[in-house]
């Protein structure tokens, strides 16, 4: 990242790509022009590093254990399914 | 019809087929092996989607009936995880039309520019930066967790299928009935509403 001196006329129009970008969803161009933008615009780098950090902690949250309670009361009406019901 | 029998597509591999034509066949006692293989995955889906654990319980125990009544129509072109989660967004919609929410609140772009904030950030924050083990602890885990479902639902249920459950753009668009276009601009949205989230509890915070 270089200097925040430019015309900002071009930040919505990254912005609204910023996803895309990070999931690897752009052609070369479009990808070559927003690590362009976002060397010469702390917003946008900022930006940009905050959310492939939101999306990094999402990728990442743990699950939950199925409560032992839950599992059985599941398994007693998964036995009691009419089986006229279908398959 | 299985995929093999069926030129029109292309060969899925699936770990589920061999129990899902069992069942079919008429082992139907092996149902609960297919829900013991996904009992834990949708029981975080559904806590995720339903704001209290009794309505999260009856998500999934009718998510798994519907799966139950209806797994003769599978017709082998997808996998079987795609179309369990088809099933269960389809459960969750449904019980949310029945019940009296207001409709789901939309998400403007605008509202998450970088040059609408207070204050344009001149350096990237820690919490962007630090490793990502030492930032994602219980308490962080469970703070995402709530912002998810402060989530409008339409948003929620996109962010949730892509980041969390990792399923692909075109796969969640065909889980949702969605085009992929429709889940890139929600998907994004939700992100950004998120991010926003996260900056607000690490600045409040000073951590």
């Amino acid at each position: 990242m270089t200097s925040d001196n430019h015309d900002h006329k071009h930040c919505l129009e990254m912005f609204q790509k910023l996803s895309e970008y990070i999931d690897g969803e752009l052609d070369q161009v479009n990808c070559a022009e927003i690590e362009k933008h976002a060397d010469n615009c702390v917003a946008c780098f900022t930006c940009l590093e905050t959310l492939k950090r939101t999306v990094a902690i999402c990728k990442n949250v743990k699950d939950q254990p199925v409560p032992q309670e839950f599992s059985r009361k599941l398994k007693e009406i998964i036995q009691n399914i009419p089986k006229t019901t279908s398959p | 019809m299985t995929a093999e029998k069926n030129p029109n597509h292309k060969k899925i591999n699936d770990k589920d087929f061999e129990l899902i034509q069992a069942i079919n066949s008429g082992q139907t006692d092996k149902f609960h092996d297919l829900v013991k293989r996904y009992e834990q995955k949708l029981y975080n889906f559904s806590l995720r989607m339903c704001r209290d654990h009794s309505d999260a319980e009856d998500m999934i125990q009718e998510t798994f009936l519907n799966v139950f009544r209806y797994l003769k129509n599978f017709r082998y072109e997808t996998k079987f995880k795609n179309w369990l989660y088809k099933v269960a967004a389809s459960t969750c919609i449904k019980k949310r039309r029945k019940s009296k929410f207001a409709p789901d609140k939309e998400l403007s772009l605008d509202e998450f520019r970088p040059g609408n904030e207070t204050e344009v950030p001149d350096h990237v924050p820690d919490w962007a930066l630090m490793p990502l083990d030492k930032l994602l602890n219980q308490e962080l885990s469970s703070t995402i967790n709530q912002e998810i479902l402060s989530l409008p639902k339409k948003y929620r249920l996109v962010i949730v299928l892509r980041d969390i459950e990792g399923f692909s753009t075109v796969e969640t668009a065909q889980i949702l009935g969605l085009s992929p276009s429709n889940v890139k601009v929600r998907l994004h949205r939700a992100r950004l509403y998120l991010r926003d989230k996260l900056k607000g509890y690490f600045e409040n915070d000073q951590r």
